[in-house]
Protein backbone atom coordinates (compact mmCIF):
# COMPACT_ATOMS: atom_id res chain seq x y z
CA UNK A 1 0.00 0.00 0.00
CA UNK A 2 2.32 2.73 -1.23
CA UNK A 3 -0.28 4.87 -2.97
CA UNK A 4 -1.46 7.97 -1.11
CA UNK A 5 -4.60 7.22 0.83
CA UNK A 6 -7.33 9.71 -0.14
CA UNK A 7 -9.32 9.18 3.03
CA UNK A 8 -6.40 10.28 5.21
CA UNK A 9 -6.86 13.89 4.10
CA UNK A 10 -9.53 13.94 6.81
CA UNK A 11 -6.75 14.46 9.36
CA UNK A 12 -6.11 17.93 7.87
CA UNK A 13 -9.74 19.07 7.57
CA UNK A 14 -10.47 22.15 9.59
CA UNK A 15 -13.95 20.92 10.51
CA UNK A 16 -12.81 17.40 11.52
CA UNK A 17 -13.92 15.74 14.75
CA UNK A 18 -11.32 13.84 16.82
CA UNK A 19 -11.46 11.50 19.78
CA UNK A 20 -8.76 9.63 21.67
CA UNK A 21 -10.12 7.07 24.13
CA UNK A 22 -9.61 3.64 25.72
CA UNK A 23 -10.58 0.86 23.30
CA UNK A 24 -13.60 -0.52 25.14
CA UNK A 25 -16.96 -1.65 23.76
CA UNK A 26 -18.76 0.96 25.86
CA UNK A 27 -16.94 3.83 24.13
CA UNK A 28 -18.74 3.02 20.89
CA UNK A 29 -21.81 4.97 22.00
CA UNK A 30 -19.64 8.07 22.09
CA UNK A 31 -18.62 7.49 18.46
CA UNK A 32 -22.29 7.20 17.49
CA UNK A 33 -22.81 10.61 19.11
CA UNK A 34 -19.83 12.03 17.18
CA UNK A 35 -21.40 10.77 13.96
CA UNK A 36 -24.70 12.43 14.87
CA UNK A 37 -22.78 15.66 15.32
CA UNK A 38 -21.01 15.14 12.00
CA UNK A 39 -24.36 15.01 10.16
CA UNK A 40 -25.06 18.49 11.50
CA UNK A 41 -21.82 19.96 10.14
CA UNK A 42 -22.77 19.52 6.47
CA UNK A 43 -26.03 19.76 4.60
CA UNK A 44 -27.57 17.22 2.28
CA UNK A 45 -25.88 14.00 3.46
CA UNK A 46 -28.26 11.31 2.20
CA UNK A 47 -29.71 8.73 4.55
CA UNK A 48 -28.07 5.94 2.60
CA UNK A 49 -24.64 7.55 2.92
CA UNK A 50 -25.15 8.06 6.64
CA UNK A 51 -26.11 4.42 7.11
CA UNK A 52 -23.25 2.90 5.15
CA UNK A 53 -20.68 5.23 6.72
CA UNK A 54 -21.86 4.87 10.32
CA UNK A 55 -22.15 1.11 10.02
CA UNK A 56 -18.66 0.84 8.52
CA UNK A 57 -17.04 3.06 11.16
CA UNK A 58 -18.67 1.02 13.94
CA UNK A 59 -17.65 -2.28 12.28
CA UNK A 60 -14.00 -1.24 12.03
CA UNK A 61 -14.00 0.14 15.56
CA UNK A 62 -15.68 -3.06 16.76
CA UNK A 63 -12.93 -5.01 15.04
CA UNK A 64 -10.29 -2.89 16.78
CA UNK A 65 -11.93 -3.35 20.18
CA UNK A 66 -12.59 -7.06 19.80
CA UNK A 67 -9.68 -8.48 17.84
CA UNK A 68 -6.69 -6.19 18.17
CA UNK A 69 -6.72 -6.72 21.93
CA UNK A 70 -7.87 -10.31 22.09
CA UNK A 71 -4.52 -11.86 22.97
CA UNK A 72 -3.25 -8.78 24.73
CA UNK A 73 -2.64 -8.57 28.45
CA UNK A 74 -3.81 -5.13 29.47
CA UNK A 75 -3.74 -5.90 33.19
CA UNK A 76 0.03 -6.05 33.53
CA UNK A 77 1.09 -3.31 35.99
CA UNK A 78 2.84 -0.48 34.20
CA UNK A 79 1.57 -1.73 30.87
CA UNK A 80 0.24 1.10 28.77
CA UNK A 81 -3.50 0.87 28.28
CA UNK A 82 -4.81 0.12 24.83
CA UNK A 83 -6.32 3.11 23.13
CA UNK A 84 -7.59 4.26 19.78
CA UNK A 85 -7.89 7.56 18.01
CA UNK A 86 -10.58 8.40 15.51
CA UNK A 87 -10.89 11.35 13.12
CA UNK A 88 -14.15 11.96 11.27
CA UNK A 89 -14.84 14.49 8.55
CA UNK A 90 -17.08 15.40 5.68
CA UNK A 91 -16.47 17.32 2.46
CA UNK A 92 -18.77 18.06 -0.48
CA UNK A 93 -17.55 14.85 -2.08
CA UNK A 94 -17.01 12.35 0.70
CA UNK A 95 -17.39 11.11 4.25
CA UNK A 96 -14.04 10.07 5.71
CA UNK A 97 -12.70 8.38 8.81
CA UNK A 98 -9.18 7.60 10.04
CA UNK A 99 -8.68 5.19 12.92
CA UNK A 100 -5.43 4.39 14.69
CA UNK A 101 -4.82 1.98 17.56
CA UNK A 102 -1.87 0.58 19.44
CA UNK A 103 -3.21 -2.97 19.55
CA UNK A 104 -1.80 -6.14 18.07
CA UNK A 105 -1.14 -6.25 14.33
CA UNK A 106 -4.07 -7.45 12.26
CA UNK A 107 -3.04 -10.00 9.66
CA UNK A 108 -5.55 -9.58 6.93
CA UNK A 109 -5.96 -9.10 3.24
CA UNK A 110 -8.96 -6.86 2.63
CA UNK A 111 -9.23 -8.05 -0.96
CA UNK A 112 -9.98 -11.54 0.32
CA UNK A 113 -12.76 -10.60 2.72
CA UNK A 114 -15.96 -12.46 1.87
CA UNK A 115 -19.42 -12.65 3.38
CA UNK A 116 -19.69 -15.82 5.50
CA UNK A 117 -22.36 -18.50 5.29
CA UNK A 118 -25.91 -17.16 5.68
CA UNK A 119 -26.36 -18.81 9.06
CA UNK A 120 -22.98 -17.78 10.46
CA UNK A 121 -23.25 -15.79 13.68
CA UNK A 122 -20.05 -13.79 13.22
CA UNK A 123 -17.48 -12.80 10.61
CA UNK A 124 -19.60 -10.30 8.69
CA UNK A 125 -18.06 -7.09 10.02
CA UNK A 126 -15.22 -6.47 7.57
CA UNK A 127 -17.24 -7.87 4.68
CA UNK A 128 -20.02 -5.41 5.49
CA UNK A 129 -17.62 -2.47 5.68
CA UNK A 130 -15.94 -3.51 2.43
CA UNK A 131 -19.31 -3.77 0.68
CA UNK A 132 -20.59 -0.47 2.06
CA UNK A 133 -17.54 1.76 1.53
CA UNK A 134 -15.93 3.12 -1.61
CA UNK A 135 -12.46 2.75 -0.08
CA UNK A 136 -11.15 0.84 2.91
CA UNK A 137 -7.47 0.44 3.66
CA UNK A 138 -5.44 -1.01 6.51
CA UNK A 139 -1.76 -0.73 7.26
CA UNK A 140 0.59 -1.35 10.16
CA UNK A 141 2.95 1.57 10.81
CA UNK A 142 5.33 1.73 13.78
CA UNK A 143 3.35 -0.44 16.20
CA UNK A 144 0.04 1.09 15.23
CA UNK A 145 -2.84 -0.19 13.15
CA UNK A 146 -4.12 2.46 10.74
CA UNK A 147 -7.50 2.25 9.06
CA UNK A 148 -8.82 4.68 6.44
CA UNK A 149 -12.45 4.73 5.35
CA UNK A 150 -13.99 6.68 2.51
CA UNK A 151 -17.58 6.90 1.37
CA UNK A 152 -18.24 9.00 -1.74
CA UNK A 153 -21.41 11.03 -1.31
CA UNK A 154 -24.27 10.31 -3.64
CA UNK A 155 -27.43 12.36 -3.90
CA UNK A 156 -30.53 11.03 -2.16
CA UNK A 157 -32.48 8.56 -4.21
CA UNK B 1 -27.87 3.04 25.45
CA UNK B 2 -30.56 0.59 24.50
CA UNK B 3 -33.60 -0.91 26.14
CA UNK B 4 -35.43 -4.10 25.26
CA UNK B 5 -39.15 -4.59 25.46
CA UNK B 6 -40.00 -8.27 25.97
CA UNK B 7 -43.61 -9.44 25.82
CA UNK B 8 -45.18 -12.86 25.44
CA UNK B 9 -48.56 -12.63 23.76
CA UNK B 10 -51.64 -14.72 24.58
CA UNK B 11 -51.00 -16.86 21.49
CA UNK B 12 -47.56 -17.78 22.87
CA UNK B 13 -45.55 -15.63 20.47
CA UNK B 14 -42.71 -13.70 22.08
CA UNK B 15 -42.17 -10.12 20.94
CA UNK B 16 -38.79 -8.51 21.54
CA UNK B 17 -38.40 -4.81 20.81
CA UNK B 18 -34.85 -3.37 20.86
CA UNK B 19 -35.19 0.38 21.37
CA UNK B 20 -32.09 2.25 20.21
CA UNK B 21 -28.83 1.04 18.67
CA UNK B 22 -28.05 -2.65 18.26
CA UNK B 23 -24.27 -2.74 18.33
CA UNK B 24 -21.54 -4.90 19.87
CA UNK B 25 -22.62 -4.10 23.43
CA UNK B 26 -26.38 -4.45 23.08
CA UNK B 27 -26.19 -7.47 20.74
CA UNK B 28 -24.90 -9.57 23.65
CA UNK B 29 -27.99 -8.69 25.65
CA UNK B 30 -30.27 -9.47 22.70
CA UNK B 31 -28.62 -12.87 22.30
CA UNK B 32 -29.26 -13.64 25.99
CA UNK B 33 -32.89 -12.54 25.78
CA UNK B 34 -33.54 -14.71 22.71
CA UNK B 35 -31.81 -17.74 24.31
CA UNK B 36 -33.83 -17.34 27.49
CA UNK B 37 -37.11 -17.13 25.57
CA UNK B 38 -36.37 -20.32 23.62
CA UNK B 39 -35.10 -22.12 26.73
CA UNK B 40 -38.36 -21.23 28.49
CA UNK B 41 -40.46 -22.67 25.70
CA UNK B 42 -41.23 -19.55 23.64
CA UNK B 43 -40.02 -20.81 20.27
CA UNK B 44 -41.99 -18.45 18.04
CA UNK B 45 -40.42 -15.00 18.32
CA UNK B 46 -40.94 -11.70 16.52
CA UNK B 47 -38.16 -9.14 16.80
CA UNK B 48 -39.81 -5.76 16.30
CA UNK B 49 -37.14 -3.55 14.73
CA UNK B 50 -39.43 -0.53 14.48
CA UNK B 51 -37.60 1.20 17.34
CA UNK B 52 -34.11 0.11 16.29
CA UNK B 53 -32.13 3.02 14.88
CA UNK B 54 -28.89 1.20 14.09
CA UNK B 55 -27.80 -2.37 13.41
CA UNK B 56 -24.32 -3.81 12.82
CA UNK B 57 -22.86 -7.27 12.27
CA UNK B 58 -23.03 -8.14 15.99
CA UNK B 59 -26.77 -7.40 15.94
CA UNK B 60 -27.14 -9.54 12.82
CA UNK B 61 -25.22 -12.33 14.56
CA UNK B 62 -27.57 -12.20 17.55
CA UNK B 63 -30.61 -12.41 15.25
CA UNK B 64 -29.15 -15.35 13.29
CA UNK B 65 -28.29 -17.10 16.59
CA UNK B 66 -31.86 -16.60 17.79
CA UNK B 67 -33.24 -17.83 14.46
CA UNK B 68 -31.19 -21.03 14.66
CA UNK B 69 -32.10 -21.84 18.26
CA UNK B 70 -35.80 -21.09 17.64
CA UNK B 71 -35.84 -23.37 14.59
CA UNK B 72 -33.96 -26.13 16.41
CA UNK B 73 -36.69 -26.01 19.05
CA UNK B 74 -39.39 -26.34 16.38
CA UNK B 75 -40.26 -22.65 16.13
CA UNK B 76 -39.08 -19.67 14.12
CA UNK B 77 -37.83 -16.11 14.49
CA UNK B 78 -39.16 -13.33 12.32
CA UNK B 79 -38.37 -9.66 12.02
CA UNK B 80 -40.90 -6.87 11.57
CA UNK B 81 -41.14 -3.12 10.98
CA UNK B 82 -37.63 -2.75 9.58
CA UNK B 83 -36.62 0.85 8.76
CA UNK B 84 -34.93 1.63 5.42
CA UNK B 85 -31.65 2.32 7.28
CA UNK B 86 -31.62 -1.06 9.01
CA UNK B 87 -32.86 -2.79 5.82
CA UNK B 88 -29.66 -1.61 4.07
CA UNK B 89 -27.62 -3.79 6.43
CA UNK B 90 -29.77 -6.86 5.72
CA UNK B 91 -29.43 -6.27 1.99
CA UNK B 92 -25.65 -5.78 2.06
CA UNK B 93 -25.27 -9.13 3.83
CA UNK B 94 -27.94 -10.94 1.78
CA UNK B 95 -29.62 -11.81 5.06
CA UNK B 96 -32.85 -10.31 3.74
CA UNK B 97 -33.36 -13.72 2.12
CA UNK B 98 -32.98 -15.64 5.38
CA UNK B 99 -34.78 -13.13 7.58
CA UNK B 100 -37.54 -11.73 5.41
CA UNK B 101 -38.87 -8.48 6.85
CA UNK B 102 -42.57 -8.47 7.78
CA UNK B 103 -44.64 -5.32 7.74
CA UNK B 104 -46.25 -5.74 11.13
CA UNK B 105 -45.62 -7.58 14.39
CA UNK B 106 -49.23 -8.82 14.50
CA UNK B 107 -49.09 -10.49 11.07
CA UNK B 108 -45.49 -11.72 11.28
CA UNK B 109 -46.58 -15.33 11.83
CA UNK B 110 -49.59 -15.29 9.50
CA UNK B 111 -47.83 -17.29 6.79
Amino acid sequence: MTEPIAARSVTALESRLELSAPATPEIMDLVHVMLEHLWGTASGISDRDRVRFEMSVIEILGNVVEHAYAADNVDVPGHEGRRFEIVLGVTDEALMAHLADNGLPTALDLSGVAMPDELAESGRGLALATAALDELSYERVEDRNLWDLLCLRVSSD
Amino acid sequence: MIEFGVDTRDDGIGVVTPEGRLNMVSARRLKEILSELVANGTTRIVVDLGETSFLDSSGLGALVGGLKSARQAGGDLRIARVSPAVMTVFELTNLDRVLRARESVEAAFDD
